[in-house]
């Protein structure tokens, strides 16, 4: 069973969660201080975390570090502010993506399943993007026979990049396709995220050669095994 | 160095060059006025005494002759040629000094056996007037006149020429003329003139230089002043005024500087204050969001399980999640315009396309009703440099009022661009609005009709937070009502950040 880690200190919200994630089929693990999360999290080893970001004892930006160091897991933050510093701290903190209080239980739901989706096996060719290999069964990228680590959305951005090298993809585009949104949502979130991929993947990522910005619409994949 | 500025520039720009200027043009006259009185004075000071001079010696010379002749033991025409030769022996003139000759010539009655005509040096003759010599002849007193001493061999000099009556007894009378070379005066004269010359320039250079650093040196503190208040304007409010002394530019100074302090005092207080009203939001945001939070998922789920209810508590369910939207949204859009008071919205700009935009948001309000709104717009894309989450909430709540109002009619959206300016104009041809009422639209919770407008949603802030998000952008939006003809609403921005609008590609105003 899929384990759903939910760290919110106030007890009410966390106790609702549980029911709505309950209802959903999901286990789930309720913690309620951002200092008791790691030590959980190695216990546990939840599938998805969803992390609130004013947490007494270490806030959620701190825990969202603490976790990034160790795992790729997939990490949702619960952001009651929703002003830009909020969000984007979080987001650079290494939290795949954020929801707003008060949200629609459904869209988090429906949000938490596209990242919790396994890729499929129905594609199996590696996919070249610049001089990077995309290994899809394995899970792994690898540059100059390097293996670079990605956290999955970070993986799922640059293979949907990757599996149409021609097309620009609008930010919008991207939003539905990686994160699963509606379109007319916040568009930050892929501009933060394109900017941690590059840093990961890109070796100057102020000139990059990888992920390319078309000015005005949105982003487009290099051309397969350009030298960089 | 700066480029060199033209005249009339500097003279309405610099308070130094135009009071150097004006000093300088009145020492000019002042200088050239006294300079033309001393020369008047100086110059007839030297001839008057050179006159006298020339007279004393005329007297003296017409009396030690008149006595030689009288007393000379030879009456004979050969001793009176000898004596005259001998009084016309004057030396010729020396280096240094002027020239002094005589002439002597017999009246015309004179017997010719004593006629006599004769001048010392080779002096022409005519150097003597005839008006003069008969003025000389028909006087007995001393006689004067300023004339030209010529010679014979063409050389003229200004002079002074002083005549006489020679009476002989037994050969008539004879005039003797004494003249008096100007040319030492006329060369003192030219000198202190030079000197007088040289003396006005080197004042007047002397008195335009004082003047213009004595200015500078008092109107330097009076351009720090002004540098330092654009600094300020710029925003640099650390920046104060140095001061020297204790006179009246320093006690300008600090005036200066004491202002400055309470102009950084008044804005730092607000700034606190408004950073306290940001801190406020954000928490009031907080703490009303994880409760309403917790609200929502309840009412889901017990809004999941409606079936099980009676029908009274089931239609109870969907109220309270219909309520709980609209508590949402007012709370979103409270915050909003709380943070537009607190003047902490800022703008977040991306180059986009604003056609795609708007097509984006008529899609997103009516995936399938796009035969009630119809696009005109360039077929090129239209770049602008924007907000695109505030501009599409402001075309989204353009269009959503007008799909309200419109009466089962349809609604025009139209682009139109200049170089700088984009302006989208939302028509609807439905109720419309007094247009008395068009400064009130804007106002927060206005409704144009309290008791029907409450039937078609909105949270009654969406138009002021329209414009201020047009305001953020440098934008402005227009408005034409009337009522039963529909409602016009323009939003025109500058398509570059920055800018600001100079020309409105679509006037609210219908043809």
């Amino acid at each position: 069973m899929t384990l759903i880690m939910v760290v919110d200190d106030d007890q009410d919200l966390a106790e609702m969660l549980g029911i709505v994630l309950t209802g959903a089929g999901y286990e789930v693990d309720l913690v309620s201080r951002g200092d008791e999360v790691m030590p959980l999290f190695t216990a546990q080893n939840p599938d998805l975390i969803l992390l609130d970001v004013m947490l007494p004892g270490l806030n959620g930006v701190e825990v969202c570090k603490l976790i990034r160091e160790k795992s790729m897991v997939p990490i949702v933050m619960l952001s009651a502010k929703g002003d830009k510093q909020d969000v984007v701290a979080g987001l650079e903190a290494g939290a795949d993506d954020y929801m707003v209080k008060p949200f629609d239980p459904s869209e988090l739901v429906a949000r938490m399943k596209v990242r919790l989706r396994r890729s499929t096996a129905e594609v199996s060719t590696d996919l070249q993007i610049g001089n990077i290999k995309i290994d899809q069964i394995e899970h792994s990228i690898i540059r100059d026979g390097q293996i670079i680590a990605l956290t999955r959305l970070e993986f799922d951005l640059l293979v949907a990049l990757a599996k149409e090298p021609g097309r620009v993809f609008t930010r919008e585009a991207l939003l539905s396709e990686v994160w699963g949104y509606r379109p007319a949502t916040d568009t930050r979130l892929v501009n933060v995220h394109i900017q941690r991929l590059r840093s990961k993947i890109e070796i100057d990522p102020e000139n990059p050669k990888i992920i390319l910005t078309v000015r005005g619409v949105g982003y487009k994949a290099g051309v397969p095994g350009s030298p960089q | 160095m700066s480029p060199i500025k033209s005249p009339l520039k500097s003279w309405r720009s610099s308070l130094v060059f135009r009071v150097t200027t004006t000093i300088v043009s009145l020492t000019i006259i002042v200088i050239w006025l006294i300079g033309s009185a001393l020369e008047t004075q100086i110059s007839s000071g030297i001839f008057d005494e050179k006159l006298r001079l020339s007279i004393a010696d005329a007297q003296s010379t017409a009396r030690n002759t008149q006595i030689q002749l009288t007393f000379s033991p030879y009456q004979d025409k050969a001793a009176l040629k000898l004596i005259f030769t001998e009084i016309l022996a004057v030396p010729p003139r020396s280096f240094e000094s002027s020239a002094r000759e005589l002439a002597v010539f017999s009246f015309a009655n004179t017997n010719s056996k004593f006629k006599y005509a004769g001048t010392s040096n080779l002096v022409d003759p005519i150097s003597i007037p005839e008006s003069f010599r008969e003025k000389t002849r028909k006087s007995t007193a001393t006689q004067w006149e300023r004339t030209k001493l010529k010679y014979v061999d063409g050389k003229t000099e200004s002079a002074i020429v002083v005549g006489h009556v020679l009476t002989i007894k037994g050969a008539g009378k004879y005039e003797l003329y004494v003249i008096s070379s100007l040319a030492q005066q006329s060369r003192t004269m030219s000198l202190i003139l030079q000197y007088l010359w040289l003396t006005g320039v080197a004042l007047t250079f002397l008195i335009g230089l004082i003047t213009f650093f004595v200015l500078r040196r008092l109107i330097s503190p009076i351009r720090d002043a002004a540098k330092v208040a654009e600094e300020l304007t710029a925003g640099n409010l650390e920046l104060r005024m140095d001061i020297q002394g204790e006179d009246e530019i320093a006690s300008l100074g600090y005036s200066f500087n004491e202002m400055a302090v309470s102009l950084q005092q008044q804005i730092s207080r607000l700034e606190n204050l408004s950073k306290l009203q940001q801190r406020f939001v954000s928490d009031v945001s907080h703490e009303l969001r994880t409760p309403l939070t917790t609200i929502r998922m309840a009412s889901q789920v017990i809004h999941a399980t409606k079936e099980s209810f009676e029908p009274t508590v089931a239609r109870s369910s969907e109220l309270l999640i219909s309520q709980i939207d609209r508590f949402e949204s007012l709370l979103t859009d409270l915050l909003e315009v709380s943070r537009f008071d607190a003047q902490a919205a800022v703008l977040e700009i991306e180059e986009v396309d604003i056609t795609a935009l708007v097509k984006e948001t008529i899609d997103y309000l009516h995936p399938s009703q796009d035969r009630i709104i119809h696009l005109w717009a360039p077929d090129e894309p239209v770049m602008v440099d924007i907000d695109p989450r505030r501009i599409k909430r402001i075309i989204r709540n353009l269009i959503a009022n007008a799909v309200d109002h419109r009466e089962d009619k349809s609604v025009d959206v139209q682009i139109e661009q200049t170089e700088n300016e984009v302006s989208i104009g939302v028509r609807d041809y439905g109720v419309g609005f007094n247009y008395t009422d068009k400064k009130l639209l804007f106002e927060r919770f206005w409704r144009a009709d309290s008791s029907r407008a409450r039937t078609t949603g909105g949270t009654g802030l969406g138009l002021s937070i329209a414009l201020e998000d047009a305001k953020l952008h440098q934008g402005e939006i227009d408005v034409w009502g009337e009522r039963g003809r529909g409602a016009h609403f323009v939003l025109t921005i500058p398509k570059f950040a920055g800018g600001s609008i100079q020309s409105k590609p679509i006037s609210a105003q219908p043809d």
